[in-house]
């Protein structure tokens, strides 16, 4: 798309707002955070997948030197004091029982860091091992201990038509979504062919390379916490709550953040740290390990059940999904993710009608919570992968197939649903031309190229979202709002929005710190909903500034731009009608989508985010190696207010993709001991593993609910690629994989073993 | 036990007292509050503590304190000269090479480090020189681009 010639910041592309500190190593993170009298806290953690705590001793451990006080359950304990999202499970400290390998249990402040951690070996934890229950259908077995033998408390959504939920229908299953066209079962029933395929997904860790870090600090007024987490607003809400206190006597500053991937989204550590502190009368950081932080939340891995109809011609009829997520021990968000999986995953063809079910089942294993993709990515991948499997069993070429029957641009799957806002076809023609011409057949590694899109919606349900544009005395502008920076470029992005409506160039424009008693109310950094919903309230509140200065200028009309009203600086004006000193002029705006009550979700979609990907492989079948040779990847933005940072958004994500494609996997054996969650024995992606051909496209619909056309864009990347890889493995030599990752040892098994 | 180093940080003479144990990260962030090298795996696997140890670029999570007495070691806050960014700072910055940033004192000093070997690395050569080098946010591409803008620049 052309913008139009009006348009001076909005589409240009810029250096990240921030990035001046950030090569200068100037950019504080929370585990760069001191304070006078500062202790270090140290967290016991449990050995065990599953056991009773029978007793703990902390008398020695508040001996050793340097400990000013050693916490446990006993400290804090109550059911006001869980947390999780809808259903409220998990203790800050274990309570009489731990659950998964690295549950917190206890937990030291002392003078050092050092200090800290040698004194965790002197609290003594005496534990009743317990059965684990490492896999979903461990949980679901028959004799399966029941892990939460007592209801939790649980707050759950209404729904529309359509859809229901329910909070731990039996002990092991924290959840239950379901979703059912009521023509289902009559479009189903004349179906010429219907094929029913199960695939595996496997978890992945979020990676992110800041660990988790807060400082938490107890005033006469209440608590004060700096922290790297993407929910400030959510977290006082915790924070309130666990610590008994009013809303406004919390504070969480939300700093800059090393990344998060949904990792540092809802509770975490904060009210650990802040128990400390509450305890201690003085200030405490605590700062995870990265073996920590792998222990902490992860993706959700799953197991997919995808029955697809069609009719006599091959056209989609209906879709079930059968999803169960492995949810590890606590509830973290994994409600909203089953609702989001199963609302979403049906993929972006032209269905009549569609139905599913979606259990969070509760293991011994480390809690999953937000993701990028949020259940889009398990959804895509099983779809997509059995799209080019039906294909394939039909003779039908999947390129083909998929431009036939792909959601056109205004349909919908359900009736009244927000319609498709991207070029879903055009899209898919364009990462296919943009691919090389594939080499020369290989005589004795075969090669194929496969194509996927990955769907996920953004911009949550009538989500509200406020902001506020200061014009301070000289002229120049701070926007405040609730996104937090967690390098997906959103300071950028919204300073760019509010130059472009104050007519101001950028650098004349700041954004100011998320803080939960200064910065306007926002619903958190979720949803991929930045640009969608909280740019919208910043763009509103930019021309709340511009009406209040034509109206001081007293005409209605008055040009403002470039720092002027009607030719005369703003500075001029301001000292014109407040005095010397001037004032500054403070716009306001809220923004919320409607509800729609009719719809199951009872909102329609704000928007669709989809993204494409082709990738070229060849594949070893002496040792099932694949080595992707190319691989092309797009995503629409809708506008691209920042086009480089929209780019750097697919590239990462795609890279990520690539991972989960092809090594990432956290595992655990049969007792629950994760297998490889540290950072040197799980596999990430490193700069070696991109393809020698590795190309993003930027697709501009400008079809976004947000300013100038915006939709978001971080959580597309990744969603198409494992699939692509995989269709592009079963092109090039027939191997129908359906389990990720798509190891050598996976390969190898479906070329020779399994067929 | 403590015992007494001494080494050249960013070109100013420094003396620390530390337990032989301390690692010159943490010599590097605790001692002397260069907080811009980070520590994110603390196990040599992710390059965020990179620094240059008499020019030669090393993970500060796993060399002792000890054993860069006597040594010049140059961290991210000293590389820019004068106000003036380092060409790959500037490349990092102008090129989109970072997003969350945590992972970026690392990549630079490293970069650094490749350039003052190679003054006109290939894509290849600079994927193979940044592997000890993580990054979850970019994908690498953007930051493999800026490394060749800032080895352009540098060769002028």
């Amino acid at each position: 798309m052309s913008h139009p010639n009006q348009l001076e910041t909005v589409g240009v592309p810029v250096a990240q707002v921030g990035a001046m500190a950030r090569v200068l190593g100037e950019q504080p993170y929370p585990c760069d955070l001191a304070a006078a009298g500062l202790l270090h806290a140290a967290v016991l953690r449990s050995p065990h997948a599953h056991a009773r705590i029978r007793s703990i001793s902390t008398e020695l451990a508040a001996q050793q030197p340097g400990v000013a006080v050693v916490a446990t359950a006993a400290d804090l304990d109550g059911p006001h004091t869980r947390f999780g999202v809808r259903v409220r499970d998990q203790p800050v400290l274990a309570s009489g029982v731990v659950r998964h390998v690295g549950e917190p249990v206890a937990a030291i402040a002392a003078a050092t860091p050092q200090q800290a951690l040698a004194a965790l070996a002197f609290i003594q934890v005496e534990y009743e091992v317990l059965a684990p229950v490492p896999t979903i259908a461990a949980a679901l077995a028959a004799d399966a201990p029941a892990l939460f033998p007592e209801a939790s408390a649980t707050s759950l959504p209404v729904y529309g038509p359509g859809a229901a939920a329910c909070a731990e229908p039996s002990p092991n299953i924290l959840w239950e979504f379901t979703l059912r066209d009521p023509t289902f079962d009559a479009v189903w029933a004349g179906a010429a062919q219907v094929f029913e395929d199960r695939y595996s997904f496997a978890r992945a860790s979020h990676y992110h390379l800041e660990p988790f870090a807060c400082l938490a600090r107890w005033s006469g007024e209440g608590l004060s916490i700096d922290t790297c987490n993407q929910d400030p607003f959510l977290l006082r809400q915790d924070l309130a709550r666990i610590f008994a206190l009013p809303e406004h006597r919390v504070r969480v500053a939300a700093h800059a953040t090393g990344a998060g991937f949904g990792a540092k989204s809802y509770c975490k550590l904060e009210p650990l740290a802040a128990l400390l502190a509450r305890l201690a009368r003085r200030p405490v950081r605590l700062v995870s390990s990265f073996d920590e932080e792998m222990l902490s939340v992860t993706q959700h891995g799953a197991e997919i059940v995808v029955r697809t109809a069609l009719s006599r011609d091959g056209a989609p009829l209906a879709r079930e999904m059968l999803i169960d997520l492995d949810g590890g021990a606590y509830a973290d968000a994994s409600a909203l993710v089953a609702d989001k999986a199963g609302y979403r995953g049906f993929g972006p063809y032209r269905w009549q009608a569609v139905a599913c079910r979606v259990r969070v089942v509760r293991t011994t294993t480390a809690p999953a919570g937000s993701y990028r993709g949020f259940g889009g990515t398990q959804t895509s991948w099983a779809g997509e992968r059995q799209i080019d499997s039906l294909c394939r069993r039909l003779a039908l070429d999947p390129i083909a197939w998929r431009r036939a029957h792909l959601l056109r641009v205004g349909e919908a799957w359900w009736p009244g649903e927000a319609g498709m806002d991207s070029d879903l076809s055009g899209g898919l023609a364009a990462v296919v031309a943009a691919l090389d011409p594939p080499a020369a057949p290989h005589a004795a590694r075969p090669r194929g190229v496969g194509v996927a899109i990955g769907l996920k919606d953004g911009g949550g349900e009538a989500r509200p979202a406020n902001a506020a544009v200061r014009l301070t005395a000289d002229g120049t502008a701070i926007v405040q709002a609730g996104v937090v920076e967690i390098g997906q470029g959103a300071t950028t992005a919204l300073a760019q929005v509010a130059a472009e409506r104050l007519g101001l160039p950028l650098d004349r424009v700041t954004v100011a710190a998320v803080d939960t008693d200064l910065s306007p109310h926002d619903l958190g950094t979720h949803a991929s909903s930045g640009m969608a919903v909280t740019a919208a309230a910043v763009a509103a509140a930019a021309d709340d500034v511009v009406a209040q200065l034509r109206a001081l200028a007293g005409r209605a009309e008055a040009v403002v731009h470039a720092g002027t009203v009607e030719g005369e600086p703003v500075a001029s004006l301001l000292k014109r009608r407040f005095g010397p000193y001037g004032a500054d002029v403070i716009g306001r705006a809220t923004v919320q989508a409607p509800r729609s009550e009719g719809l199951p979700l009872r909102s329609q979609r704000l928007y669709w985010m989809p993204s494409w990907a082709a990738a070229e492989v060849e594949v070893d079948p002496l040792t099932g190696q694949v080595r992707v040779l190319q691989l092309v990847v797009a995503g629409d933005p809708g506008t691209a207010v920042n086009v480089l940072g929209c780019i750097g958004q697919v590239e990462g994500a795609a890279v990520q993709g690539l991972g989960q494609a092809l090594f990432e996997h956290l595992r655990v054996d049969s007792a629950g001991q994760p297998l490889n969650a540290t950072p040197w024995s799980y596999r990430a992606p490193r700069a070696t593993d991109l393809p020698p051909v590795f190309r993003t496209l930027i697709l501009e619909s400008g079809l976004g609910p947000g300013p100038f056309g915006a939709k978001g864009i971080g959580e597309s990347g990744n969603l198409a690629i494992p699939a692509a890889i995989a269709n592009a493995i079963e092109a090039a030599t027939g191997a129908a994989l359906t389990s990720l990752p798509l190891t050598p040892e996976a390969v190898f098994r479906a070329l020779h073993v399994d067929s | 036990m403590q015992v007494e180093v001494s080494l050249t940080v960013n070109g100013a003479a420094v003396t620390a007292t530390v337990e032989p144990r301390t690692l010159l990260v943490q010599l590097l962030r605790e001692h002397l509050a260069l907080t811009g090298t980070h520590v994110g795996c603390d196990t040599s696997q992710c390059g965020a503590c990179v620094v240059h140890v008499n020019g030669a670029s090393v993970k500060s999570c796993t060399m002792l304190a000890v054993q860069a007495d006597g040594a010049s070691v140059t961290t991210i806050e000293g590389l820019a000269t004068d106000g003036t960014l380092h060409p790959v700072q500037e490349a990092f910055r102008e090129h989109h090479g970072l997003q969350c940033g945590f992972c970026t004192p690392g990549m630079v000093m490293s970069a650094v480090d490749l350039l003052q070997n190679n003054t006109s690395p290939s894509e290849a050569e600079i994927r193979e020189w940044l592997e000890g080098n993580i990054c979850r946010c970019t994908g690498y591409h953007n930051i493999v681009k800026a490394v060749q803008h800032a080895a352009a620049a540098m060769r002028g």
